[in-house]
């Protein structure tokens, strides 16, 4: 079912797919797998993985950056419970628990979103890209851009700005070009 | 489970609280307290603790799990799921550390108490200044009890400079060691530079240099070489040249160097076996003269252990059975078999300590001066000067210590005496006051400074003594 649903609402590249809901435009990385042995095994060791994510939307060329969304997302894995469990830290009140590490990746990409309303219809007709961003965030070295107000999003904006550290692993996937008007909810 | 396996898993009654120690790591702990209530704890731990392994309750477990949800929109108290679960344990992977006792409060603090990623962040950069380590990393792991974790604590001393010991006596000068020290993974690198006039017969000063290999929790494989330049008092040179001493196998030398591979195997858990070979090598004084060879095997069998009740008594006991055998089989040149046994129990009580000491001594044969037992030096039969009572030491020793501490205040007594086989044993005594503590960052070991005194009828000779770990 969601298969089918994924087929019908996204326009596909071989990484990454967009898809359309109500009010939200989501992307979806099956083959992306961002949660590396090491991590695992961190985790499995009982510590947290902080990753950074930004999905942009470009219109008209590649550059031309008309929408973005930022997150950090921090993994951990339940001891007892053998589930991973991941939080979504803008608002600390998103998360969840899933069985296995691929339902936690995709957990974090399906929740990195960009609303619809932020996509002006004059886009109509236009070719537009969805890019995404990930960064593993390097603890030791980086200051988290977490208050008690929860995350600065503007903190996480100039994080990307910057290029990544040698040590922080990063994947970026693009679509294909894409119309809006072929998203249908 | 984790790499470093806990002393003690089940859960023991409220109030009672059970440690043991590793002699091999060093000393653990381990409590056992009923931890899930928030009643303060009343431990009177001392600093030297090394490998921790603190135990709570497990009570009520069940009540910990939260239901298993895909998702949800549930605020999350901690960004680690853990941290819903209760510490039941912290201790070391692989070796074991002496800490200060504000580094053993916040380990307790944590026990007992959710997990929570910033108070053991707190305590790994506390650790890791205490312990001038590289990284301290913590891992987690399944606990006893459902609903329970266990902290494990990876410390990588990467590079390590200390002074290990040191020693001023009033009478015979300083001793010292500065050691530098190498860790990586489980193999450790050590080189010392020393100079030593305190512990034997002669004064020497030179290097160590030694590789450990810890292959597993219960086995640790290591060479040492040795190098030592020898000097010697004017009254061990007068005695040797009147030769007082029928069983000396040697006399003086100017150099000794010794090769020393050994292996150390943790029998049962506080009870653990040495084995090695020494190939020592003595230049004698006289270039002419040629070298001399005192190879032997060597043994050694140690136990320790340490309890703790929940009225804060703390108990330790330390054992130990030395064996070094001079034997044909290794080409040595001198013929002896040299027997050592020293124990010692430790009482603390609240602020009140009780020290006891005994040491007993053997050589059979013909030992070079290195092996022969000395009293009278800054941790045996304090206040005695060791060229008076020997100069060239004996083949028999029995000894005897009794300390009494409160609070940092320290008074001893000592008795002993060192003797040649076919002589009469003299008992001597001596007695002292101190204060003894730890030094914050640097306790490893007790300070000691005290003035001790010799037990006779003539006249009254103080010595000062001062140094710490002797």
């Amino acid at each position: 079912m969601i298969s089918f649903a994924l087929a019908a609402m996204t326009v596909s590249s071989d990484d990454l797919f967009v898809r359309r809901s109500l009010n939200d435009l989501h992307v979806v990385a099956p083959r992306l797998h961002f949660l590396t042995p090491k991590t695992l095994q961190h985790l499995h060791d009982g510590a947290i993985a902080p990753f950074d994510f930004q999905l942009t939307i470009s219109a008209g060329s590649k550059n031309n950056v008309i929408a973005r969304a930022v997150e950090r997302f921090v993994v951990s894995y339940d001891l007892w419970q053998e589930k991973f469990s991941v939080v979504r830290m803008r608002d600390y009140r998103k998360w969840g628990m899933n069985a296995s590490s691929s339902a936690a990746e995709a957990w974090c990409v399906d929740n990195v979103v960009i609303q619809m309303s932020q996509l002006a219809s004059q886009l109509a007709g236009q070719q537009l890209w969805a890019r995404l961003e990930i960064r593993s965030v390097d603890q030791k070295n980086q200051p988290a851009p977490v208050s008690d107000s929860g995350i600065s999003i503007i903190s996480l904006v100039e994080l990307f700005s910057r290029p990544p550290r040698p040590q922080q692993d990063r994947w970026t996937l693009e679509t294909t070009a894409f119309h809006l008007d072929d998203l249908k909810p | 489970m984790g790499d470093g396996e806990p002393i003690a898993r089940t859960p023991v009654p409220q109030h009672h609280r059970r440690s043991t120690t590793n002699s091999l790591f060093d000393s653990d702990l381990a409590l056992a307290p009923g931890m899930l209530s928030a009643t303060p704890m009343k431990l009177a731990l001392l600093p030297l603790v090394s490998a921790v392994v603190l135990f709570a309750q497990s009570g009520s477990s069940q009540s910990l799990l939260p239901a298993t949800e895909s998702s949800t929109t549930e605020p999350a108290s901690d960004l680690n799921v853990n941290s819903k679960y209760i510490v039941e344990s912290i201790h070391f992977i692989g070796h074991s550390y002496q800490l200060s006792r504000a580094a053993m409060d916040e380990m307790h603090r944590l026990i007992g108490a959710r997990l929570s990623t910033e108070a053991l962040t707190k305590l790994t950069t506390r650790l890791r200044g205490e312990l001038r380590a590289h990284s301290v990393t913590f891992k987690l792991d399944r606990g006893a009890q459902p609903g329970t974790v266990t902290v494990l604590l990876a410390v990588d001393k990467r590079f390590d400079l200390s002074i290990p010991r040191f020693a001023y006596n009033s009478s015979e000068g300083w001793t010292g060691i500065g050691e530098g020290r190498v860790t990586l993974g489980s193999n450790v690198f050590t080189f010392d530079v020393l100079s030593d006039r305190d512990t034997e017969v002669e004064q020497f000063a030179g290097i160590q240099a030694k590789y450990e290999r810890f292959a597993t929790d219960r086995i640790r494989a290591g060479f040492e070489f040795d190098l030592y330049h020898e000097m010697y008092d004017p009254a061990t040179r007068l005695a040797l040249a009147n030769q007082s001493s029928s069983s000396l196998g040697a006399g003086t030398y100017r150099s000794r160097m010794n090769f020393e591979p050994s292996a150390t195997f943790v029998l049962a858990k506080p009870l653990t076996l040495t084995v090695g070979l020494s190939f020592e090598e003595l230049q004698p004084e006289f270039s002419a003269a040629r070298l001399e060879s005192a190879n032997v095997v060597v043994n050694t069998l140690r136990y320790h252990q340490r309890w703790e009740d929940s009225d804060a008594n703390i108990q330790e006991l330390d054992a130990g059975y030395g064996l070094r055998a001079a034997t044909k089989m290794l080409s040595a040149d001198f013929g002896y078999t040299r027997h050592s046994v020293n124990a010692s129990y430790h009482y603390t009580h609240d602020h009140q300590i009780v020290e006891i000491g005994l040491a007993l001594g053997l050589i059979y044969g013909n030992a070079p001066l290195f092996e022969r037992f000395v009293l009278g030096n800054s941790y045996m039969l304090r206040g005695w000067n060791r060229y008076e009572l020997d100069p060239l030491g004996g083949n028999r020793l029995a000894y005897g210590t009794v300390t009494y501490g409160y609070h940092i205040m320290r008074v001893f007594y000592d008795t002993g005496s060192v003797w040649d086989q076919g002589r009469s044993p003299e008992l001597r005594q001596s007695a002292g006051v101190g204060v003894s503590s730890g030094f914050g960052r640097l306790q490893r070991g007790a300070f000691l400074l005290a003035v001790a005194f010799p037990l006779r009828q003539s006249h009254v000779d103080p010595v000062l003594i001062a140094g710490m770990n002797f």
